[in-house]
């Protein structure tokens, strides 16, 4: 008998849609996929829009108003397996550089003291609810999001990249940031993104999430031996203003 | 009565509240606010192009030109010859991306019956491997010059990290002759439509060099931006609402084309666009899409014939540390304005939108399709009004920001 094609929803919540638009950027591959699964709901995508339940929900973008966490809370009530597409789902990302205390000072500044505030605060999905596979950067890498959803097609948990962007930059020929006295994240973040900031010139701000067993500590230290308190602040809140263990200045390691 | 529509197929989160009896329209925007002004101060002058990008993955590279440029206005860098064309045709390959993203599958599904643009590759496969023609095309040149397809890697205040090689340029000169068929076949394509008729009186704005001009005659320097577009808050919306001169305005590609291209220079077979029709968006976003492709198959081999000068241009003695960036990105005149201190630290930033602009006739874009259209069916004219909020390729995610 013919198995039945999973139904897919894609959902953004509060973002850039720069993740989204990596899926389309996959076009032909993007084709191939839409033939081995339903996609029953996508807003950016199509008018279609078929109920619950869903067999993957891939959520992209914040939870940043009190609707978005509740719809966030039911398609996860909803969802067999729910993916986390994008730094901003996956970590917190640019947007969770604006602390929750200052929020209100920036919503008087930027609209002025009439305005009321749908937002509550820039989380990623975990600070709501329980995230099966996430699809880490800022933007996603269309070649991992290929890997992780055929896994997920053929029935297997998608495992994260045992390796640090320091693997890909070697891959990619790039001189070493560090090793020139220049900050980069490269040594604690996962691999899988081939480096491409570093490629570009950029720094590694660690879009990809937290590897296993990082040592943020370390680097940290490290940092602090070619730059500012300050720079090293900055280089650690670009997408990881949330994640635990990074902002608090080197008393706690990464877990 | 009042009738919500929610509009799919748009970047971002938005809904029509209309109400029948009175021909009143709402757009409702509730996307949530992330303060990106906010976000910025306090982040270094090298990071806000790095930042800004993500306010939008639609159009980041205009995002990130707008705030290189708001950047070295304020500390007076002025670059060379090679940054100049790279950034032009980084430039292009933005508008190409954006525009063919939005044409074909957002807004082409409206008038060929489909529901997602991928199912043209069922119904017209020859059709659809042009549209994917031109979006890979779009993303070889943002990947070529930008480093990435989406938010750039390799731009940096006065210049390029990283410029393209030789190599890379020559292959993207063979993609642009690969597709400039395609391209010609677009401007057909979308000539070819049935445009619904709708006749509204807009002030279409465009900048043109550091003026920001309007269809009217009426023209400004960008310095005044803030002047000129007034932003006004809604209770129903997390977007503000933008006026040029306390009336509503039209940017974007229907508005550049009415008031940068004057008769003489038009291409003599391009089809001609109604000014006083916002569905010619559409029109128009494709006859782009053939000028940007021709623009950047010269820029390309201009570049190829020249030696490329990677050295970053260094900031002036005595910077005023206040800038702003005014850049056409794909939806209209984007500005971004910011100020430092003496550490290089962001102390202020402000950044107006193309659909911030757009919103206000939006409303009164779709007020005046209602009284256009009594006697019709309310399903008819409630698709009409989904199409039209489309045709102005409104990205909301922009808008709030």
């Amino acid at each position: 008998m013919k198995k039945k094609k999973p139904k897919v929803a894609i959902y953004d919540l509060t973002d850039c849609e720069g993740c989204e638009v990596k899926l389309v950027s996959l076009r032909e591959r993007l084709l191939a996929i839409e033939r081995r699964v339903d996609i029953v709901n996508w807003r950016l995508g199509q008018e279609r829009v078929a109920p619950g339940p869903y067999d993957i929900t891939i959520i992209e973008g914040s939870p940043i108003t009190e609707h978005e966490i509740e719809l966030l809370k039911t398609l996860r009530a909803q969802s067999k397996i729910l993916i986390a597409l994008g730094a901003c789902a996956t970590i917190g990302g640019i947007p969770a550089i604006m602390p929750a205390a200052e929020r209100k000072n920036w919503y008087k500044r930027i609209y002025g003291a009439q305005y009321k505030p749908r937002g509550i605060d820039a989380l990623p999905l975990v600070a709501y609810v329980t995230v099966d596979v996430a699809i880490h950067g800022c933007p996603v890498d269309e070649d991992e999001v290929v890997r992780i959803v055929e896994e997920l097609l053929a029935e297997k948990k998608p495992d994260a990249r045992g390796y640090a962007v320091c693997f890909d930059c070697k891959r990619a020929g790039n001189p070493c940031r560090l090793l020139a006295g220049k900050p980069c994240l490269g040594p604690i973040t996962q691999g899988g993104c081939k480096a491409i900031c570093v490629s570009g010139g950029s720094p590694c701000y660690g879009c990809f999430g937290l590897r296993d067993d990082a040592n943020v500590a370390a680097l940290r230290t490290l940092l602090l031996s070619i730059t500012t308190p300050d720079e090293v602040r900055r280089y650690f809140s670009m997408f990881h203003a949330r994640t635990k263990g990074m902002m608090d200045d080197g008393k706690a390691s990464a877990t | 009565m009042v009738a919500n529509t929610f509009i799919t197929k748009i970047e971002g989160h938005g809904d029509l509240a209309v109400d029948w009896r009175k021909e009143d329209v709402r757009l409702n925007i509730h996307e949530g606010e992330r303060l990106f002004e906010g976000i910025l101060v306090g982040r270094t002058a090298e990071e806000a192009h790095w930042i800004t990008p993500r306010i939008c993955g639609v159009c980041p590279i205009a995002h990130n030109l707008a705030s290189l440029a708001a950047i070295e206005d304020a500390y007076g860098v002025r670059v060379n010859d090679t940054t100049t064309l790279l950034r032009r045709l980084l430039w292009c390959g933005q508008m190409i991306q954006s525009h063919v993203l939005h044409l074909f599958f957002l807004a082409l599904p409206d008038y060929i019956g489909l529901d997602r643009g991928t199912e043209l590759a069922q119904k017209d496969p020859r059709s659809f491997a042009k549209a994917l023609a031109l979006k890979e095309l779009g993303d070889a040149i943002a990947h070529a010059v930008g480093g990435r397809n989406v938010h750039p890697t390799t731009t940096t205040v006065g210049g390029f990290h990283t410029l393209p090689t030789t190599r890379a340029l020559e292959q993207l000169a063979r993609a642009l002759e690969r597709t400039a068929r395609a391209a010609e076949w677009t401007v057909r394509t979308f000539a070819g439509l049935p445009y619904p008729e709708l006749r509204v009186d807009l002030e279409l704005v465009a900048q043109h060099g550091d003026r920001i001009v309007s269809a009217n005659g009426k023209s400004s320097s960008v310095r005044s931006y803030k002047k000129q577009i007034n932003e006004e808050l809604r209770a129903y919306s997390t977007a503000k609402f933008g006026t040029y001169r306390g009336r509503a305005m039209l940017v974007g590609a229907l508005a550049r084309l009415t008031v940068l291209t004057d008769a003489s220079s038009a291409p003599a077979r391009a089809p001609t666009v109604d000014s006083k029709n916002p569905f010619h968006n559409n029109l128009a976003q494709a006859i782009e899409i053939q000028q940007f492709h021709a623009e950047a198959l010269r820029i390309t081999g201009e570049l190829l014939r020249s030696h490329l000068d990677a050295t970053i241009a260094k900031p002036s003695a005595h910077p005023t540390r206040k800038g702003i960036g005014a850049i056409e990105a794909p939806r209209g005149g984007l500005y971004h304005e910011i100020h430092l201190n003496d550490a290089g630290i962001v102390t202020h930033a402000n950044i107006i939108t193309p659909t911030v602009q757009n919103l206000t006739s939006i409303e009164e874009s779709a007020r005046a399709l209602i009284a256009q259209t009594r006697g019709h069916a309310k399903a008819k004219r409630e698709r009409l009004l989904r199409m039209l909020v489309r045709a102005y390729d409104p990205c909301i995610t922009c808008s709030v920001h």
